[in-house]
């Protein structure tokens, strides 16, 4: 280890104030926290818990004077950081200091292209002619990964995937050899593989420059994959801090016990035998281009294929779950067989009628036989209604009595676990998981055979992650529901699906029962799949004490 | 150990309790208001000011204000009291401004949610249309239609909300653009929701805000353009109006200034009442000015 190097960053009694009317007087309260180069520290904790706000203090970026440094200090190669000036500080981000921010579509400017972006850091701190600047634009553009550098460089960033824009903000980041890199959730949009890859990126450069890394991350598969030293936050305090292995496989303090039991681990659930059951959801034959625009000067872009002869049986009660890497056209496909997309070509049938051939009208009629989860708990509920009304919504299109349809509402909240008194709230003054579950509420209220989900808990916390899954399977069992299952997420897909697909540029390339795809995958994109999921090396420990 | 996910937390006050907090931080906007109540007080107390016809002569004409107890603010070239036609006016002032912007706002909320909405053809021959009224200059094209439809009120009114849409149509649209893709959407349409009821139900409401907020700011407008007009002698004559008194005033300015101003400073102040109540609403409207 490195222990005995002077350290890059160091924290000292940490504190950040937040304004009176927070529901806590410190964001940060007493964090110590210590970088040394080549070492990567990871800070763990729950959305909430002041992970965010200590990388935007190091950085100096605090939305001041509302949420400011009350105390404590930040030394940072000697320097001390809460005594400089913007100047000075202007001249360290970017340059010895960077960051990678959480979201990569709100930290890239959309109306740049991506090459005009990277150009920009190295115009502010690197002596270059345009030619020098953009060889090495494009060099870092191939570090990360990038198929096609040059296309990239002329795109815009809506125009690429999550995971590309990611790489595309880890190159600006790294494109000049920073010391001290603060990634703030950097991998948690992406797909495994490419996880893996930034991962072993993230690793790459600081055995490379002698970096530190910060690595600020909710998930412990991450952690277990990447950490030298472990801080666990929560509400703001250090819950515990140790040595990577130690944290992990011998965790002292209780709540970092429950998170790290929240883990799904990668035992998939017995199969289920379907032969028999009838044929609830099939698609054949499905296909969906996306005619992809370039501008008149600034270079061509090709048409996606999105989706391309796809064809799939999803049986009565069977949970089916379709995984790939962004880009792999799996929510093209919850779109296609819910009709929210036109499919250029094949069929859905649902209960033995083709989805795709109906009319307007029949469709609305049919709609009721296939219902969604969606994805994002924030913009998928009507920020204008109540939630008894958005339950109750679906039931009264189709003719139920309205009155009728309320009630039922309220005891779909129940069957959620979600208190009565929700009934009459609006979305936003709910938390993401409680959100999550109205929008499951609405997709049962309808009683649909089918009901399509479409990385339900991936914006959500491990805990709440853990328990919005183990409702999902509750009901599954329960009401006996067909789930059309769509993640990235290897750890989630193992806990809950029977079977699954595995799509790469829009095409199965393997299917199966869960189990055995885990355990013995035939195609190398599988295979690549299941290697790169994050600490799949690390078994979270039992706990011999359940304190729930 | 971990938090029950499924705890609620404490229930907000409503949101019009919300909306009033957040409204009453804009001193500005509360004068706003305050203008705004004194207009609408006026309107409604103009019967009991002055009971018979403010039109009719009253006293000697050109009396200046202050000096005859029977019209405190004087009269014009007519005799007529100048404090009724102030109240009177109000009243027109007010009609025209909500009628001509409820007729404007609804023009423009069915063009531009049809335009937003469904795009593609639709979106083009309604903006074209939207464009083709917008080439023209907004007054000429009034002075056009009250020339063809003649000078009543109700025509008068029906003119300027057919001269004031295009704005809010192209806000709407706007708007609807991009709520159409929003999540929430797809999942109303998932559960079987016809188009007009994304329309109207789903998205309207979510698109309210900055067209409740630009309304104040065409009522304002249309309460100018009726001025305008009768500045010119096309408003209607047989109602007291305050562009009918400035239009009149005008002819004696030099010699009885009062007779203009005094209308003149009712507008200013109207008009005044209106952009801080949209400001105002603007703040309260907007959550993410929260701070």
């Amino acid at each position: 280890m490195t222990a005995q190097c002077a350290p890059i960053l160091e924290v000292r009694d940490l504190r950040i104030s937040l304004p009176a009317s927070a529901d806590r007087p410190f964001a940060l309260d007493g964090l110590n926290l210590t970088v040394r180069p080549g070492e990567i520290v990871c800070m763990v904790g729950e959305s909430g818990s002041g992970k965010s706000l200590s990388a935007g203090a190091i950085m100096r970026l605090l939305p001041e004077p509302q949420v400011s440094v009350a105390g404590g200090s930040i030394v940072f190669e000697g320097e001390d950081i809460l005594a400089k000036s913007e100047r000075e500080m202007r001249d360290l981000r970017g340059n010895r200091i960077s960051m990678i921010f959480q979201e990569p579509m709100t930290a890239l400017n959309p109306q740049k292209t991506v090459g005009w972006q990277l150009d920009e850091v190295l115009r502010l701190h690197m002596n270059a002619t345009r030619k020098q600047r953009y060889a090495h634009a494009i060099e870092m553009l191939e570090r990360v990964q990038i198929p096609d550098p040059a296309s990239a460089y002329n795109a815009y960033p809506h125009q690429i995937s999550g995971g590309q824009r990611q790489r595309v903000m880890i190159a600006m980041a790294l494109s000049l050899s920073p010391r001290l890199v603060i990634a703030d959730e950097p991998t948690t949009a992406l797909d495994v593989t490419t996880q893996l890859q930034i991962l072993k990126l993230i690793r790459e450069l600081q055995e490379k420059d002698g970096a530190g890394v910060l690595f600020i991350t909710h998930d412990f598969g991450v952690v277990a994959e990447i950490a030298d030293h472990v801080v666990v936050l929560r509400d703001g305090k250090v819950v515990e801090q140790g040595e990577a292995d130690q944290v992990l496989n011998h965790p002292r303090h209780p709540y970092t016990q429950a998170l790290i039991a929240s883990v799904p681990d990668l035992a998939p659930p017995p199969p289920k035998p379907v032969n028999g059951l009838p044929v609830v959801l099939k698609g054949s034959g499905l296909n969906k281009v996306f005619a992809a625009r370039g501008g008149l000067l600034s270079g061509k872009r090709k048409a996606v294929v999105a989706v391309k002869d796809l064809s799939f049986e999803l049986h009565q009660g069977e949970t089916l779950g379709v995984v790939g890497e962004s880009g792999s056209g799996k929510t093209t496909v919850s779109r296609l067989v819910t009709r929210l997309l036109e499919a250029d070509s094949g069929s859905v049938d649902v209960d033995g009628k083709d989805l795709l051939a109906c009319s307007a009208a029949e469709l609305r009629g049919m709609r009721k036989h296939i219902q969604m989860v969606f994805q994002d708990p924030m913009a998928s509920l009507n920020p204008r209604k109540r939630v008894v009304d958005i339950i109750a919504q679906g039931p009264i299109v189709h003719g139920e009595d309205p009155e009728q349809a309320r009630a039922r509402a309220r005891k779909l909240l129940e069957l959620v676990e979600l208190s009565p008194a929700a009934a009459s709230r609006y979305p936003h003054e709910f938390s993401g998981g409680q959100r999550q579950r109205i929008g499951i509420a609405r997709a049962l209220a309808m009683e649909p055979k089918v009901i399509v989900a479409d990385e339900p808990v991936s914006a959500l916390d491990v805990s709440v992650q853990a328990q919005v899954l183990k409702l999902l399977a509750d009901l599954r069992d329960r009401m006996n529901l067909s789930l059309l299952f769509v993640t990235h997420d290897l750890r989630v897909a193992a806990q809950l699906c029977d079977r699954i697909i595995v799509m790469q540029k829009g095409e199965i390339v393997e299917s199966g029962v869960t189990g055995e795809v885990f355990a013995n995958p035939q195609h190398p994109y599988t295979k690549n799949l299941l290697s790169s999921i994050p600490g799949r090396s690390w078994t979270p420990p039992v706990r011999n004490t359940d304190a729930a | 150990m971990t938090t029950v996910d499924t705890d609620l937390r404490p229930a907000e006050p409503s949101r019009s309790v919300m909306l009033w907090r957040r409204y009453r931080r804009n001193r500005a906007a509360l004068l706003g208001l305050g203008l705004f109540a004194i207009v609408v007080l006026m309107a409604l107390t103009a019967g009991l000011v002055d009971p018979g016809d403010p039109l009719r002569r009253a006293g000697v004409p050109l009396t200046p204000p202050f000096m005859d107890a029977a019209n405190p603010l004087g009269t014009d070239q007519l005799g007529r009291s100048i404090l009724s036609q102030l109240f009177y006016g109000a009243w027109i002032s007010l009609l025209v401004g909500v009628a001509a912007t409820l007729i404007s706002i609804l023009i423009g909320v069915v063009i531009g949610a049809l335009a937003g909405y469904f795009g593609g053809w639709i979106d083009d021959l309604l903006m074209r249309i939207t464009e083709a009224f917008q080439t023209i200059p907004n007054f000429v094209l009034l002075l056009t239609l009250v020339a063809i439809l003649g000078s009543k009120i109700e025509w008068i009114t029906l003119a300027i909300g057919i001269v004031s849409w295009t704005a809010p149509a192209r806000m709407v649209r706007a708007e609807f653009m991009s709520l159409r893709n929003r999540e929430f959407v797809d999942a109303a349409r998932n559960l079987g929701v016809s188009d007009t009821a994304l329309i109207f139900r789903e998205i309207l409401p979510n698109a309210l805000p900055p067209i409740i907020v630009y309304a104040s700011v065409i009522m304002a407008l249309a309460i100018l353009l009726e001025s305008a007009l009768a500045f010119l002698g096309l408003g209607d004559p047989n109602y007291a109006s305050w562009g009918n008194m400035i239009g009149q005033g005008r002819a004696v300015l030099r010699t009885a200034w009062y007779c203009a101003a005094i209308p003149g400073i009712a507008i200013v102040l109207t008009v005044l009442s209106f952009s801080l109540l949209g400001e105002g609403l603007n703040d309260a409207l907007n959550p993410r000015q929260k701070q």
